[in-house]
């Protein structure tokens, strides 16, 4: 167990490590006129310009700057912003994003995974009967219908039925960010509803649970107490790299409500070319999505004892 | 007793037909799915439906009053309802947004088809590989792994950054990515099927890898690769519509979905049709290519045939 849970995390790691090297040496080779404003552009001239990367280290062949940006991430050093923030470290203009981000992330999470793993059970338990349709209807539109589709019209909704606001704003949190926990929650919901209605029907066939019922136990604690428990166990895998990808924010429910989180700042970054910022945002959100895959196998692990991932990780 | 036995059997004559039709059942594959499929009346429903929002998309352009080409932006009209003259009524620059929205549904409909084409194409061939080739499954597993750990919006916005926005660079890249998936169920299905029992016969037997490949293992294959074409044409649509209205996705002279509804998002809480008519085409039509490829996929897999 802990020789594999060790495995796994160097894996991770240099998972985590070649994405962002390949990041590092794409950024590198765009041209350098793009680290400059068009003001800048304007009023510099070529010297001037050269002598400003010399200085920040950006004409130096790519292997010795991959080098310099390993030693400083070593230090957890991420450089300091060039556009967004002139001159800020990059970490401190993550910081504030990102508990914007994860305070979202948290909540919405906990709204899915409750309101998910319910209709879910309701769905395996009324099987082909109305609840059942309903919850088959709602998979199918989210799953379906492009997501700039549906959050349009929870905001059309939230706007005209609830009256809330359409945008996210810092001075009245509590209720503007209702709408952007909607659409957050939105997909997942239909995701563990989804898969635990299946695991759940997969499982109340198996023997064990026909027994129970010879035994004469009530149909709704044998739901409850044997096959919730047992159809749980593959769905906890999937918690916490829904629960690390929503802390790092999605980029379009962010943009669409103009949250100030980690999203809206890739985004500009990119859009500004400010080379720092976007490494380290990639770095977040792979770091996020590796760790949460290698916590899900971990968590399975502990949840349910008949699960031995050792020595059978990489398939036959 | 002899006599009893007499009236019991019968000898018959020995005919070909008959004796054809014990020692050759005519089943065809594709033939059982056509007929599986036909038999949901509300499937080919929808795949009528489907078939007729595609075809009417090129018609749409057509009939319309005015050419996307020949858009003059005219504050004055700016809002306009719809009405006989602007049938979609106009958006914020008073432009015609009947040929806007086709022309979107066009453009969506275009890269959708192009990209779930491609990745069927190189997933099966590589998927059928990978299942097949023992020694590239170690290297395949981790390029699947280091891709699909991170969200695919994230290596999109960086591939808009340093290669550039256009709809060749777009349907490539979701190409580029998008096949890992595709690979992956294949191979899986490949690895599952591939050492079965009449497997085995054949290979003994002599018969070629391809034969093998194409005559027992494909069939299997086909119900995976239309559920995942079923998924991936709405999700090649969401995602081009996110990128794009997130600004890294087409450039701005394609209409798409995501643009025209960036442009919109200002207005559409007080103008709603700027958000119903093009809401309701695009997802009419990954709603009906969902059910239908569901059904289908169902239709195809060959346990559900008797």
């Amino acid at each position: 167990m802990l020789k594999y849970t060790v495995r796994r995390l160097i894996e991770s790691l240099i998972m985590v490590l070649i994405i962002v090297s390949v990041t590092f040496v794409l950024m590198r080779m765009l041209p350098t006129d793009m680290y400059f404003t068009e003001e800048q552009m304007m009023k510099l001239n070529d010297q001037q310009k050269e002598e400003q990367l010399e200085a920040a280290g950006l004409l130096d062949p790519i292997p010795t700057q991959l080098f310099r940006f390993y030693r400083q991430l070593l230090h957890l050093d991420f450089g300091e912003s060039r556009r967004i923030q002139t001159g800020v470290p990059v970490l401190k203009v993550i910081e504030s994003k990102f508990t914007v981000s994860m305070r979202l992330g948290l909540i919405s999470m906990a709204i899915s995974l409750v309101i998910g793993v319910l209709l879910g059970l309701v769905q395996a338990q009324y099987k082909n009967k109305i609840p059942d349709h309903i919850g088959t209807v709602y998979t199918v539109f989210v799953n379906s219908v492009p997501s700039l589709v549906s959050y349009s019209l929870v905001l059309v909704f939230c706007a005209h039925v609830l009256s809330l606001p359409s945008l996210y704003s810092t001075r009245n949190v509590g209720k503007s960010s209702i709408p952007p926990l909607i659409c957050l929650s939105l997909a997942s919901i239909a995701h563990y509803a989804l898969w635990t209605r299946r695991y759940m029907v997969d499982e109340s066939t198996k023997d064990y649970i026909r027994l129970a019922r010879v035994k004469g136990m009530k149909s709704s604690d044998i739901m409850r107490k044997h096959v919730l428990k047992n159809a749980f166990v593959p769905l906890a895998q999937y918690i916490p790299a829904s629960l690390l990808l929503t802390v790092g924010g999605s980029m379009l429910v962010e943009r669409f409500f103009s949250v100030p989180g980690m999203g809206t700042l890739m985004i500009d970054a990119i859009n500004r070319y400010d080379t720092n910022v976007v490494q380290a945002c990639v770095f977040i959100y792979a770091g996020l999505g590796i760790l949460g895959v290698f916590l899900g196998d971990i968590l399975m692990m502990l949840l349910d004892p008949r699960i031995k991932l050792v020595g059978g990780g990489s398939g036959r | 007793m002899m006599k009893k036995q007499d009236e019991l059997f019968r000898i018959v004559e020995y005919s070909a037909d008959a004796a054809e039709r014990i020692g050759y059942s005519n089943y065809s594959y594709w033939r059982s799915v056509w007929q599986n499929f036909l038999k949901k009346k509300s499937a080919v429903v929808m795949a009528l439906v489907f078939i007729a929002l595609v075809v009417f998309s090129f018609i749409a352009l057509g009939i319309g009053k005015y050419q996307y080409s020949e858009l003059m932006s005219d504050n004055a009209l700016a809002f306009t309802n719809p009405n006989g003259e602007y049938w979609f009524g106009t958006d914020n620059l008073g432009r015609d947004y009947w040929c806007q929205v086709w022309y979107a549904a066009q453009t969506s409909i275009k890269l959708a088809l192009i990209v779930a084409i491609g990745e069927c194409i190189i997933g099966v061939i590589i998927g059928c590989l990978w299942g097949y080739v023992r020694s590239l499954d170690g290297f395949l597993t981790e390029l699947y792994n280091l891709v699909n750990n991170v969200p695919m919006v994230i290596y999109m916005t960086l591939i808009a950054l340093v290669v550039g926005q256009s709809f060749r660079i777009m349907a490539t890249s979701m190409i580029a990515i998008g096949w890992l998936v595709m690979a992956r169920n294949v191979r899986n299905l490949v690895i599952m099927y591939r050492d079965r029992e009449y497997n085995l016969a054949s290979r003994c037997l002599g018969t070629p890898v391809w034969r093998v490949l194409v005559k027992n293992i494909f069939p299997y294959l086909v119900s995976v690769i239309i559920l995942r074409l079923a998924l991936s044409i709405p999700a090649t649509i969401a995602l081009e519509s996110t990128l794009s209205y997130l600004g890294l996705g087409l450039d701005i002279n394609t209409p798409s979905l995501g643009l025209l509804l960036r442009n919109a998002r200002e207005y559409f809480l007080k103008y709603p049709y700027l958000l119903i008519f093009p809401a309701v085409i695009v997802s009419l039509i990954t709603v009906t290519f969902y059910l239908v490829g569901n059904a289908f996929s169902d239709a195809a897999d060959p346990r559900n045939h008797v």
